[in-house]
């Protein structure tokens, strides 16, 4: 990940008490970006698995749980709702426990690294 | 058009304007306050909204029609539609409402330093906005159609449904503003949510077994209906007859690859739906609506699957009633965007109809609304406060954005009204969906790469941006209408990434903003600006003003 350009003056500091000194900026973004894309990952791989593992794994579409419902339509009909739903509350708890962690804990501005 | 049906009309029309009154009652004629609400959205209102704004035609007749035509084919577009949120809460929600804009192409100026960019977005933007806005006055017409059946002034039944249901929004938008728009999505999406549940609770107390349903429309070969004959559909994957429950009535590989893909990306670059978190209060409120968006979206969805499998089966025990044949042969629906409506009467007789078709008014509604507030944003904020007219009064740009408003519904309504669904139905069978993956393809290819990129690569800069949302629209254009051109099949191959073609013009245009950018001597993304994108030091100064307010009151 590249730098953001230096400006002169603080970044976000607007007569505020509070402020956010660009380094730790720079450090958290950075972290967020690779939470963001771990569990980006693991979206798409739930994502893309169920329809893939229904062209390569028969037992995917053929076998019955329930009535007439394969694996294949539980996981698209409904298993894949909730994974969302897990995955978003687990990736936006990260991100902001992040964010309380590793901003707004320096004194004074940082310089650029 | 019965009393019930005209009623239930009335309510819906008399709420939304009541609710718009209401809302310019208390709306200042400024930018922040007409376009964001005064950036005071609250989370579940704002989640409420997200949904209404994007829970459209396509989602509410949409899904349960694919479902019914492709079986678990279909639900793919319901996965698609709920899965696009999660990339938004992953990549964009935060930094996006951190950095405090008006309008998408608004962010990515700020965030470029650049006008160019600001105006490659907005063309880009009013694109998807158009190609959005069709499907949903078609929507309109064909719910018009089935509904009343009869036209006003000379005009066809299907026209009069374009015609009314765009003036009407259109009003609402130009009185309401942001604040309007935002209460009656909420409103709508629980009026949407509450419709659904209240079906598969008539089904469920009926003694409807979800899983003996799939069972039953498993149990013969899908059929539907191609001019006035009754066709048994072909499996995409073996060349055998499709069957409800198991993969191939729609997709092949290729096809199902495409779909997932525009679907996933073209959300995180749908404008009206972005325009709404530039109104949380802050980047944490617009995670937390996320998280909410998914939850309740997801609901609806999953509902909306089941409903398009209880209708397969509903329909063709019932189809020998006497309403019912002229809608059906042979107990297959001759439109498959009529499944939701159907259903409500066979469920609540002529009633269930009225409130299905009042719910799907207000998905369209909804729908329209948000798309035409974020033309409005784009034209008077963009455009006129931003190029035009910079040292302008406060209320030029709301006057610009309320002009584009009637622009914007006039044109789409035009080309609803030239576009033959009758036509379009036997190479898409769930037109209104297929309509507006289209848009998700351009929002995907134009706009997606760039936001992802300028939010989280410093190194992306102005000219690499304009290069990227210029080649990623011109990819798509070029696709879809080579596509629609050829008469591409849409289920697999090459046809299929035309005419979903996200999933290569995506990476060609982060690739060209990739390019680009390494090749400019100008600098990327300024500190002012990634420490404001990313940081949180307003947002922890209002937690503290805040703090110190109640503890001053108590």
């Amino acid at each position: 990940m590249g730098e953001p350009r230096p400006t002169s003056g603080s970044a976000n500091h607007d007569g505020l008490d509070e402020f956010d000194a660009p380094a730790e900026v720079a450090a958290s973004a950075r972290t967020q970006r690779r939470i963001a894309l771990a569990y980006g990952l693991l979206f798409a791989i739930g994502v893309f698995a169920a329809p893939a593992l229904s062209l390569t794994l028969p037992w995917w579409s053929g076998a019955r749980l329930a009535g007439g419902m394969s694996p294949g339509f539980v996981v698209a009909a409904g298993g894949l709702y909730a994974f969302f739903l897990a995955l978003g509350v687990a990736a936006a708890s990260l991100a902001r426990s992040v964010e309380v962690r590793m901003l707004g804990t320096s004194d004074e501005e940082d310089p650029l690294p | 058009m019965s009393g019930l049906d005209a009623a239930s009309l009335a309510i819906l029309g008399v709420v939304a304007t009541l609710v718009s009154v209401l809302a310019w009652r208390r709306t200042r004629a400024t930018t922040v306050d007409f376009f964001l609400a005064g950036r005071q959205v609250g989370m579940l209102t704002n989640a409420g909204a997200i949904c209404g704004d994007y829970l459209s035609a396509a989602s509410f007749l949409g899904v349960a029609a694919a479902v019914y035509a492709s079986g678990v084919d279909g639900v793919w577009y319901a996965t698609g539609f709920a899965a696009g949120f999660v990339p938004v809460l992953l990549f964009v929600a935060a930094p996006l409402r951190r950095l405090g804009s008006v309008s998408l192409p608004d962010f990515l100026a700020v965030r470029f330093g650049s006008d160019h960019v600001r105006l490659a977005a907005v063309v880009a933007v009013e694109l998807v906005i158009l190609s959005y806005l069709v499907p949903q006055a078609v929507g309109s017409g064909l719910t018009w159609e089935l509904l009343v059946g009869e036209g006003i002034a000379g005009l066809s039944p299907y026209a009069t449904g374009i015609v009314v249901s765009t003036v009407a929004v259109s009003g609402i938008v130009i009185i309401g503003g942001m604040r309007g728009t935002t209460w009656n999505q909420a409103l709508q999406f629980g009026f949407l949510l509450a419709v659904v549940v209240w079906l598969a609770a008539l089904l469920w107390a009926g003694g409807f077994s979800y899983p003996q349903a799939v069972e039953q429309a498993s149990a013969a070969p899908l059929q539907a209906v191609v001019g006035d004959e009754v066709v048994e559909v072909v499996n995409r994957l073996d060349g055998g007859s499709a069957t409800f429950g198991e993969p191939g009535a729609r997709y092949g590989p290729v096809g199902q690859l495409a779909l997932l893909v525009t679907l996933v990306l073209g959300t995180a670059g749908l404008p009206h739906v972005m325009n709404r978190y530039f109104t949380a209060a802050s980047g944490a409120a617009a995670r937390t609506t996320t998280v909410w968006v998914i939850g309740l979206a997801g609901s609806f969805y999953a509902l909306a699957v089941m409903l398009g499998t209880a209708a397969r089966v509903l329909v063709a025990e019932r189809a020998d009633e006497p309403w019912l044949a002229d809608l059906t042969v042979d107990g297959v629906l001759r439109v498959p965007e009529h499944a939701l409506l159907v259903l409500g009467r066979l469920l609540a007789d002529t009633p269930g109809m009225a409130i299905v078709a009042a719910a799907a008014f207000a998905a369209m509604v909804s729908t329209i609304g948000g798309l035409l507030l974020a033309a409005s944003a784009s034209f008077g904020h963009d455009v006129v406060a931003r190029i035009l007219r910079p040292h302008g009064g406060p209320r030029e740009p709301v006057r610009a954005g309320q002009a584009a408003v009637i622009v914007v519904s006039v044109v789409a309504a035009f080309l609803a009204l030239i576009v033959e669904p009758s036509q379009l139905l036997a190479p898409f069978p769930s037109l209104i969906a297929t309509m507006v993956t289209w848009a998700f393809a351009l929002a995907g290819s134009a706009l997606t790469p760039v936001v992802l990129l300028g939010i989280w690569w410093p190194d992306a800069t102005a000219r690499g941006a304009v290069a990227g949302v210029w080649t990623g629209g011109a990819v798509a254009v070029g696709a879809l209408l080579v596509g629609l051109v050829t008469g591409a099949d849409p289920s697999d191959g090459i046809g299929a990434v035309l005419l979903a073609p996200a999933l290569v013009a995506a990476p060609i245009s982060a690739l060209t903003i990739v390019v680009v950018s390494r090749l400019d001597p100008a600098p990327g993304a300024s500190v002012a600006v990634w420490t404001r994108m990313h940081g949180t030091a307003h947002e922890r100064q209002m937690e503290r003003l805040a703090r110190v307010t109640l503890r001053d009151r108590r």
